[in-house]
């Protein structure tokens, strides 16, 4: 039968909009990350404590002082959050944008029952009991369904925004569910990520420098099987040290993944597959190199405008040796999201962009951050895109 | 991707594989020649099972008559291949996967007093066979037959059927003793595993396995690890060297009862699919 499931909430939305950043909904993520840590099981979550660091009284106070405070902006009303099916706590971040933004919020968890999903919501709902967050529990609605187009379409029809995180099959699957002509329709599609290291920097870390970016690498990467779509894919070594320079960092990393990484069997044959796939389709490889199945490297000669379809997965990057960044900049198309970076000054990459007219590219972070969560992601300003601005004069 | 090593207009066959990762089909190019090896080979494999004497043959299976000949899947390859080693071939089941029982007393009336020979696909023989006689609460005697099976465990797997219970479910509801699993390739068909008496795949002169790691070393026998599986035979295609997602073991000094030459081993099912991380799907 179908059924959707109310984790929290009912089936009598309301549709509030408040002033964005509003003090008891930041009091609110404040105690949601004090409560989380104080759950039994959170530990066994890596994923939950990091949550919960982002949900920090200091972190909230960051985000509400970066947002410009001279407009008076308030939430669009009812936001639909679709979230995506394999991360647990992706739900989280989307409702507390809804939130934050000053929005009531109905959100699709995964269908899958990961336990996190249980922590979250028993930690909501523990909050919500105070009186104190009555206005808070109006706006926090957390449904669970599957293979259920009626309520998909139904809530479409009446949300005033709808958040569609990502594949692009399902964006088009479910923006065949049509929204007010006034609602917003932000969806977050595939994308490819790549990484520019400055070789030079490479070679003047000294060993416990070497170490910390290897870790912010591996983080960016094997911690989610490179299937983030800001882990990077393509890795671009910067000027003419190279050859030494991803020596000594493919090495680091692949000894860091020794004790690191379980490599799941089927990923073995996965990236041998993806190899030989790679030797017939692309007509670009100069060589490739393995440190045992855990760690594949293919070396391109050159580069084409096929770069942002590079898929590399469980430890499988293709690497590229260019004089400077400029020459990248053409390659780059739309569906470019993030670059991080090593050993690059803000100042180049500011010109990098100002200068090329780039096509893609919505973040520019360091190495270790690409996985952070912020309010600006994927080319989008949360903080504008949910919510109006009310022009006051 | 075609994968083919010989002049395009030499194929005179192509099989269908359901292809291990992905969904993607991967085809199968057979020329005269190598169609010919798969034919000789299979013989020689089935003769030490079958004797050299065409059997009376029951398919437990639909009727596969009308079917595009140059262009098949791995049952209907299968079924067509075994075919060769009987003769009045019965098909036993109808269109809706029940049982003929008409055709299944003519058949025993006429051979079931001497050896005969059955073939299926593992699944469809206890789906479709076993089952079926256990809720209609008939049993048969099949004892004269030697039954040859093969296919995916998957569906079996999910009911929790070992090899061992399929054969006790056989002999008690067949009275049916002489049962032989095989393990092949599409890719490499002719050179298939069969079972020996004691329960091991044995390689035989035309074929050979090795088991590597996660590396793709190679392991010791009697540990567990990817199946990489030889074959003579393709010369129309690259299939002679295949490395598997099914998980086997190679069994060192088997107490076997059975005087078989041959490397034997064991399957043990295919690799799990991996738990996906990282954002790519809403539902």
């Amino acid at each position: 039968m179908k059924k959707v499931e109310y984790l929290i909430g009912n089936k009598h939305f309301k549709f509030i909009s408040s002033p964005i950043y509003n003090s008891l909904v930041c009091d609110f993520i404040c105690d949601l990350s004090k409560v989380l840590l104080q759950h039994a099981n959170y530990k066994k979550y890596p994923d939950i404590i990091t949550l919960a660091f982002w949900c920090r009284k200091q972190n909230i106070d960051i985000m509400k002082r970066n947002f410009s405070a001279n407009e008076l902006r308030v939430g669009l009303g009812l936001v639909f959050h679709i979230t995506p099916s394999n991360v647990p706590t992706n739900f989280a971040y989307s409702l507390l944008f809804g939130l934050l933004t000053g929005n009531s919020n109905i959100i699709k968890v995964p269908s899958k029952k990961f336990e996190q999903i249980n922590i979250i919501c028993d930690c909501i709902k523990k909050i919500l009991k105070k009186k104190k967050y009555i206005q808070i529990k109006n706006k926090i609605t957390i449904v669970r369904y599957n293979n259920f187009d009626e309520f998909t379409d139904k809530i479409s029809s009446i949300c005033d925004a709808r958040l569609i995180w990502g594949g692009n099959k399902s964006i088009k699957e479910i923006r065949k569910f049509t929204l007010n002509p006034r609602s917003r329709d932000i969806a977050f599609s595939d994308r490819f990520s790549l990484c520019a290291i400055n070789a030079q920097s490479i070679l003047e870390l000294d060993q416990s420098g070497l170490n910390r970016v290897v870790e912010k690498f591996y983080n960016d990467t094997y911690l989610v099987d490179q299937n983030a779509c800001s882990s990077p894919h393509l890795i671009v070594w910067l000027g003419n040290k190279g050859s030494k320079a991803k020596n000594i960092f493919w090495q680091k990393l692949y000894k860091y993944t020794l004790k690191k990484y379980t490599l799941p069997k089927i990923a073995s044959i996965d990236k041998y597959t993806k190899l030989c796939e790679d030797l017939i389709n692309l007509p670009n490889i100069k060589s490739h190199k393995n440190y045992t199945n855990l760690l594949h490297v293919v070396t391109l000669k050159n580069l084409d405008f096929n770069i942002n379809k590079l898929r590399g997965k469980w430890g499988y990057f293709y690497e590229y040796n260019s004089k400077n960044l400029d020459y990248i900049a053409k390659f780059i198309d739309q569906s470019c999201q993030t670059l991080t970076y090593i050993g690059i000054s803000k100042d180049i990459l500011k010109k990098f962009v100002v200068k090329n007219n780039l096509k893609g590219i919505d973040r520019i972070v360091p190495t270790g951050q690409g996985l952070s969560m912020s309010l600006n992601w994927d080319g989008y300003n949360i903080n504008q895109a949910l919510s109006r601005i009310i022009d006051l004069k | 991707m075609n994968l083919y090593s010989v002049k395009k207009d030499k194929i005179i066959k192509v099989l269908n594989s359901s292809g291990t990762s992905g969904n993607n089909t991967s085809k199968i190019y057979l020329d005269k020649i190598n169609a010919l090896n798969q034919v000789k080979v299979l013989q020689k494999i089935m003769n030490r099972m079958l004797g050299k004497e065409r059997l009376p043959m029951l398919i437990i299976d639909r009727n596969i008559k009308n079917i595009n000949r140059t262009n098949f899947n791995a049952r209907v390859a299968a079924i067509n291949g075994f075919s060769i080693f009987g003769r009045n071939h019965t098909f036993l089941l109808d269109e809706n996967n029940n049982i003929n029982y008409d055709e299944l007393n003519k058949f025993l009336s006429r051979y079931g007093n001497s050896k005969f020979f059955i073939f299926g696909f593992t699944s469809f023989i206890f789906e479709n066979l076993i089952e079926k006689l256990k809720m209609n609460k008939i049993k048969l005697d099949f004892k004269n037959a030697i039954l040859l099976h093969g296919g995916g465990w998957k569906k079996l797997e999910n009911k929790k059927i070992s090899n061992k219970t399929f054969k006790k479910e056989i002999s008690k509801k067949l009275n049916l003793k002489n049962v032989f699993n095989y393990y092949g390739l599409v890719e490499q068909t002719g050179s298939i595993f069969v079972e020996c008496k004691c329960g091991y795949f044995i390689a035989s002169n035309f074929s050979d396995v090795l088991i590597r790691d996660s590396n793709f070393n190679l392991l010791k026998n009697n540990q567990k690890g990817f199946l990489q599986l030889f074959s003579l035979l393709p010369t129309s295609y690259p299939g002679h060297n295949i490395l598997t997602e099914d998980i086997g073991e190679i069994i060192q000094n088997a107490k076997c009862s059975c005087s078989m030459q041959g490397k034997r081993f064991l399957v043990h099912g295919r690799i799990e699919k991996a738990e996906i991380r990282g954002c790519s799907d809403a539902e």
